[in-house]
């Protein structure tokens, strides 16, 4: 029994990744898009004027923070629907 | 594998026409027979979207005309509104949580970002400014693929997730639960079209901005 199908292990070190891999991936770009917003805040409310501005310099620069999580949410999907590397042990 | 891949519906010489295929042809259909009906009935209504995109445009890009931009980025930002909310109708699937969709229209940008480019610079006046330092050549290439291939990954990834969001718990409890995330993805997904738009619009106008020092020699000249 201390033998292991390469499958099995395989398919637990995916899962355990995927799970690791998608609370870090998503924790860190949360916390910058909240500082940036924390910012954009500000800044409306010191010049209430230029809101239009900050308003979409805010939605782009969310988007561009956004894309680092949807890479993480991408790489795990691959993962789990698609390994490449399962098919290597038959 | 199933669940992120479209499935094949039918082969039409020796082409596999996959589901995403068939909801891009009825999205359209559907934005062809809006644009008709609107002609005919509601002159208005088509103006007042125009008038706006010109607007979206015309602020994001620091020009004062959008004549030029208007035709791609609006079909652009039409287009993926319409594709991104097709999930909501139940037979269909949206046509961008297909790969290949999204490759196809950042592919568009992405040349549609060279021909503005050599449009309003000339083709030796846009190399050069390209690569104006020299040694910087390669970052920017590099920098031109990443971000045609983050434009793709990133509609893509949203639209998936909404969608693969929506199935798992549609196959958990089937009745009125889905419903608060399925008005949520469809938020994401219009807010997506904006950015998607957004994007295009500052890379193209990356690409026809006239750059510090010729405003300096301007200047110059004129005083």
């Amino acid at each position: 029994m201390n033998e292991w199908d390469p499958q099995v292990l395989i398919t637990f070190f995916t899962i355990l990744i995927s799970g690791i891999g998608i609370v870090l991936g998503t924790i860190v770009p949360t916390i910058m898009q909240g500082r940036a917003v924390q910012k954009a805040l500000d800044g409306i409310a010191r010049q209430p004027e230029a809101k239009n501005d900050i308003r979409t310099t805010l939605l782009i620069a969310m988007a561009l923070l956004e894309s680092a999580a949807i890479y993480v949410l991408l790489v795990i999907l691959v993962l789990l629907f698609a390994n490449p590397l399962i098919d290597r042990f038959f | 594998m199933d669940s992120i891949t479209p499935q094949v519906v039918f082969n039409l010489f020796g082409l596999p026409i996959k589901s995403t295929i068939i909801s891009t042809w009825i999205s359209m259909a559907l934005i062809i027979g809006a644009v008709i009906l609107m002609n005919v009935f509601k002159p208005g209504l088509a103006e007042l979207i125009v008038s706006f995109l010109s607007n979206l445009i015309s602020d994001i890009m620091n020009v004062d005309s959008p004549e030029p931009y208007l035709p791609l980025i609006g079909t652009l930002a039409i287009f993926i509104t319409i594709a991104n909310t097709a999930g909501i109708i139940p037979i269909l699937v949206s046509p961008t949580s297909d790969i290949n969709t999204t490759i196809a229209l950042s592919l568009v940008v992405f040349f549609a970002i060279y021909y503005y480019g050599v449009r309003s610079k000339g083709l030796f006046g846009y190399l050069r400014e390209l690569a104006s330092p020299i040694f910087l050549l390669p970052l920017e290439i590099v920098g031109q693929i990443s971000r045609t291939l983050s434009l793709s990954l990133r509609l893509f990834g949203n639209v998936l997730s909404g969608e693969l969001i929506g199935s798992i718990l549609l196959s958990l409890v089937p009745l009125f639960v889905p419903l608060p995330l399925m008005g949520l993805s469809m938020l994401i997904g219009i807010l997506q079209a904006y950015v998607f738009t957004a994007l295009a619009s500052v890379y193209v106008a990356s690409a026809i901005e006239i750059s510090d020092e010729k405003i300096i020699n301007k200047k110059g000249k004129n005083q």
